[in-house]
Order: structure tokens, then C-alpha cells, then sequence
């Protein structure tokens, strides 16, 4: 068990969350602002719906909940977004998010760690989005490193 | 854009978006949306130097300068599939997009998304399977993967 301490030191089996939010007009606007998402249904009417990507931030929320230290010496890269929506999310609703880490392996040097994550709606459990995250730990190879 | 509920795709069918350069600001844009999600309080907040906004700390990461976030891509992607079908892929489906080259500052990306296979469902919905990729602009894949997108009854 790595929760607590680092990202880079989760383990295969580590689980985090649930974490609970409400979804944010707020946040919407911004995050489709700054993909160019220009769509009316996310920021042009008064009952808006979140974008699907949006559940990778929820990884996000999910590090820092689970691993308060920190990313760890390098930074990230994200390697594969794999979403399936099964039902809308609205402005308003409250959402609980929980993640589990699935896989850890290397490849050519660098370590690949992969989160498969759930965010259903608080109010009745309704699952919404199925997500499955993998990212490299660092850019640099092992044999790079100095 | 409106969320347009009625398509007809061939199989073979390809969307294209505008080419679109990869720019410091666009990349920057995306760093910022992280804390401001995060913190959710009506401002919008930075964060420390990422390899998608800071040169020096991407060379130290052994980048040879920074780089597009790869969600930058695969919203993109996702906006190309909202100018066809609308909420409608906020709904129900899935997007799977994997970033197999780097996207450097300037760099021309290209959406694309083409139609692998359609099928009508018990529900009336036609079902759009999608090869999806992002492109520069010497046709060198940037970021690759796969839709699927119900569209509504008419």
C-alpha cells in the first residue's frame, strides 16, 4: 500500500476515494473554454452538461486525495484516455469519484502505471463514467537517468 | 455550435477539423484549467512550472521543450464528434485516444475521425464506430485511437 505518500510510489491494488463534489457551472465554462469547446449544451444554456474528459481532472483529484506528498522527482506524461460514458453529467449533481491502480509495468525504460477509475452520481448511484488512465511515470528512460 | 441529432455517415466517412497550431498559449490554457477546477472558487489559479508550460523544466525532464498536454488532443478530437453529434456523446459511448508522438509549441494538429463500421440498435440509435486520430501537417499521426457514438432516432 503507497497511499499517503507520493504518486510515484503507487502500487498495483491501492484503491482511492470515494471522493465526493458537485459538478460546477464554474467549472464547466472553464474547462470547455480552454479546450475550445464551444458546444451551447456546455456553456451556452442554463442547465449545462459537463464534457466526458473532464473525469481525467478527477484523476487528479484522486492524486491529491490519495498521495498528499505529491507527484514524486519527475513529472507525469499521460499516455492513454480510455472513457466509456454511460449516462449524462449535469451541473448540480453531486458525484462521487474512486479509483483503483490496476497495473504497473515497464516498457522500454519507463514505467507505465495504469488507474481505472468510476465516477457514479451520489444521489442514487448511478454509474456514469468508466475510465482508464495510463500514464508514464517520467519521460526520461532508466538508463537516461542519471 | 447546436448539438445536431440527426446524422448520416457512410462507412469510410471522414470528419476534419481546421488545422489548428499547437501554441504556447493553448498549451498554457490547459495547465491553468487544472487548479482552477481544482479549487472551483470562481478564479482562475496557476500552478507551478509544468513540461507543458515551462522550457527549462521540460529540458530538465529531459523534453527538448515543452509539450501539449495530451487530454489537449483528445478534447479536440471530442469537439470534433460534439460538432456532429452534440450532447449526444455526453450521453452514452466511449473515446479512447492514445498519444504516441509528442506535440511541440507551433506544431499544426489535424483532427480526424473516421467511420469504421454503423449499426441501428433495439432503440432506433445508429451506433458510429470511429477510427480517431490527430494529425500534423506532413500527415505524421500524432495521437491515435477509437470513437463510438449513438446517434439519436431522427
Amino acid at each position: 500500500m503507497a497511499i499517503g505518500g507520493y504518486v510515484c510510489d503507487l502500487e498495483v491494488g491501492d484503491r482511492i476515494g470515494p471522493v465526493e463534489y458537485t459538478m460546477s457551472a464554474f467549472v464547466v465554462r472553464e474547462y470547455s473554454h480552454a479546450n475550445e469547446l464551444h458546444h451551447d449544451f456546455l456553456q451556452g444554456i442554463d442547465d449545462p452538461l459537463a464534457p466526458p474528459t473532464l473525469i481525467h481532472l478527477d484523476k487528479l483529484r484522486l492524486y491529491r486525495h490519495g498521495c498528499p506528498k505529491g507527484t514524486g522527482p519527475s513529472a507525469r506524461i499521460h499516455y492513454e484516455y480510455d472513457a466509456t460514458v454511460h449516462g449524462e453529467v449535469r451541473v448540480g449533481d453531486k458525484l462521487r469519484v474512486s479509483g483503483a491502480v490496476t497495473e504497473r509495468y515497464e516498457r522500454r525504460g519507463r514505467e507505465y502505471v495504469v488507474m481505472e477509475m468510476e465516477l457514479r452520481r451520489a444521489s442514487d448511484d448511478a454509474l456514469l463514467i468508466v475510465y482508464r488512465d495510463t500514464s508514464i511515470l517520467a519521460y526520461a528512460q532508466k538508463s537516461e537517468k542519471k | 455550435m447546436s448539438g445536431a441529432s440527426i446524422v448520416d455517415l457512410k462507412i469510410g466517412a471522414e470528419l476534419r477539423s481546421a488545422p489548428r497550431p499547437m501554441t504556447r498559449e493553448r498549451m498554457r490554457r490547459y495547465v491553468d484549467a487544472q487548479p482552477t477546477v481544482a479549487i472551483d472558487d470562481g478564479r482562475i489559479h496557476t500552478q507551478p512550472p509544468t513540461i507543458h508550460d515551462d522550457d527549462a523544466y521540460a529540458k530538465k525532464q529531459g523534453l527538448p521543450g515543452i509539450i501539449a498536454d495530451g487530454m489537449v488532443s483528445t478534447n479536440w478530437i471530442q469537439g470534433l464528434l460534439f460538432d456532429v453529434f452534440g450532447r449526444a456523446l455526453a450521453r452514452k459511448g466511449r473515446l479512447r485516444t492514445k498519444y504516441i508522438a509528442p506535440i511541440y509549441e507551433d506544431q499544426i494538429v489535424i483532427c480526424v475521425a473516421k467511420v469504421t463500421a454503423k449499426a441501428r440498435n433495439e432503440a432506433g440509435e445508429t451506433a458510429y464506430q470511429f477510427d480517431v486520430w490527430c494529425e500534423d501537417n506532413t500527415g505524421k499521426k500524432l495521437t491515435v485511437g477509437e470513437a463510438l457514438v449513438y446517434a439519436p432516432a431522427a
